[in-house]
């Protein structure tokens, strides 16, 4: 079964998508800061990251990012961004190999449901 | 040193350069903006070059001759009006003119000069004139400073308001999605504790919006403060019952330490908004098993309340930030608690209106005491004057 590790710093949004990527067979592991996360993923590589932008400091979710793919170049990281909503932005951002090294972007707001489809997509090798 | 830019205009260039040498070495002294104001003189000899010239030199002061070879004063001035609105007006036109007539001045004005200048004039009469204006600019550049930065004030609160109350938005609607679609399987209990978090972040909502009506009521001095002859000891205890049940719900222990009544003119409302956030935060920061003390006695010049915790505590560095509007500690022992971040800067601008102030002594893992010191209703600064 796939691994998942959700990062984000809300704790009920952590718990909708949980809920939802767990009832479609996941196995979710959590966590609420860059902290957390690296236990997380100390403990282990998942399939799959989802990390959310905004944390403690805007830059975090951007920083981890980076850091994780140095760490493991190969896993999928679906990042979720309020940016184009926050800042007005009349445009998607794209994933950038060197800048911003994700597989994929999200924009806030989407229901888990559409999380968990995104993801099983990205796992299926789909975009 | 500020330093503002005259354009000259007048076909006489020994005109110009008698103007030059009078603002050479003058200086206007500005007191509101604190520093003086000296001046760059740059000269054109007719309105075509005036024109051009206010279009690159960007001058801050006008002094335009009425009688000009080609383009009249007036016309220079017609042509600059359009410019002047797009420049948000900060050009000012004195107009120099030989043959005051009531007509010109009317004409002139009508076109927005500011003051005028009767030829021949003495260099006084004209650094009197160019204090008058360069006044003026300064005070208008500073109205205008101070306007945009209370836009940028009230923008960023508007923005952080706008996200604090998102972010428990974004909770709810994914949860009522996820119950509405029952895409989190079959298990009942998950079902009932999103629905039991869904309630929770909608009390944190109303309760920022209840903070967010305060803090403008109190900050626009909108609300009319009703001081009367209160006994803050009977008003803490009514406050305690009112929190009885989630004292209960926590296994706390929550005592009120005042030795009879304790009268002070208050406004009864307000301090129970300060009470109200020190007992909640006091209550919800605490563990279980612990205990809430407040104490109530009469200090210098006034009344002092004190609210102790066994709680969590927090570092100084913490300590420091606290006051601000929408400041939370966030830490995992903070993580689940609800609350709008704005509690303690509430009860700091109260304690201000009543010449008072709010200080927090706290002990990683031990708990805090937090003390509000009240003088008088009357307000800040007042209290030397009537001691209590």
């Amino acid at each position: 079964m796939a691994v998942v590790i959700l990062i984000d710093d809300d704790v009920d949004l952590i718990e909708a998508n949980r809920a939802v990527l767990a009832a479609r067979g996941f196995i979710v592991r959590t966590a609420l800061n860059a902290v957390e996360a690296r236990q997380c993923l100390a403990a282990g590589v998942p399939d799959l990251v989802v990390l959310d932008v905004m944390m403690e400091t805007p830059t975090v979710g951007f920083d981890l990012a980076r850091e994780i793919h140095k760490a493991a170049p190969k896993l999928p990281i679906l990042m979720l961004t309020g940016l184009r909503e926050a800042m007005d932005v009349p445009f998607q951002f794209g994933p950038d190999e060197t800048w911003l090294p994700v597989t994929q972007f999200l924009e806030k707001p989407f229901s888990s449901s559409a999380l968990a489809e995104k993801v099983a997509n990205i796992l299926k090798g789909g975009k | 040193m500020e330093s503002l830019r005259v354009l000259v205009v007048d076909d006489e260039v020994g005109m110009r350069l008698g103007v030059e040498r009078a603002l050479r070495d003058f200086a206007v002294r500005v007191a509101d903006v604190n520093g003086d104001v000296s001046f760059q003189v740059v000269h054109a000899g007719s309105g075509e070059e005036a024109l051009e010239l206010v279009a690159s030199q960007r001058p801050e002061i006008l002094l335009l001759d009425h009688k000009l070879p080609g383009l009249s004063g007036l016309d220079v001035l017609d042509r600059l009006t359009d410019r002047q609105i797009e420049r948000g007006g900060d050009l000012l036109t004195v107009m120099i003119t030989a043959y005051a007539t009531l007509e010109t001045a009317v004409a002139a004005t009508k076109r927005g000069a500011y003051d005028f200048l009767a030829k021949p004039f003495t260099p006084e009469e004209l650094r009197g004139v160019i204090r008058k204006a360069a006044r003026h600019v300064v005070l208008q550049r500073q109205a205008r400073r101070l306007a945009e930065e209370k836009r940028q004030v009230r923008f960023q609160f508007i923005s952080v308001v706008a996200h604090e109350l998102k972010a428990p938005l974004a909770a709810i609607e994914g949860f009522l999605r996820i119950i509405s679609e029952h895409s989190a399987g079959d298990d009942p209990a998950v079902y009932n504790h999103m629905l039991e978090r869904s309630l929770v972040r909608l009390e944190g909502m109303r309760k920022l919006i209840e903070d967010l009506l305060d803090l403008t009521r109190i900050e626009s001095g909108r609300k009319k403060r009703e001081p009367t002859d209160l006994d803050l000891a009977t008003v803490a205890r009514d406050m305690a019952e009112g929190f009885a049940p989630r004292v209960a719900e926590s296994q706390l222990q929550m005592r009120i330490h005042a030795i009879g009544p304790l009268m002070m003119k208050a406004d009864r409302g307000e301090i129970e908004i300060i009470l109200n956030n020190l007992l909640s935060n006091a209550v919800k920061y605490n563990r279980p098993g612990g205990s809430v003390d407040v104490r109530l006695e009469r200090a210098d010049h006034g009344v002092c309340i004190t609210v102790s915790d066994t709680g969590i505590g927090m570092t100084g560095e913490e300590e420091a930030r606290l006051f601000g509007e929408f400041v939370r500690i966030k830490n995992e022992k903070t993580r689940g608690i609800a609350g709008s971040g704005l509690g303690l800067a509430i009860v700091k601008k109260l304690a201000t209106l009543y010449d008072g102030n709010v200080a927090v002594r706290s002990n990683p893992g031990r708990g805090s005491t937090f003390t509000v010191t009240l003088r008088t209703a009357d307000g800040p600064g007042t209290s030397s004057r009537t001691p209590a």
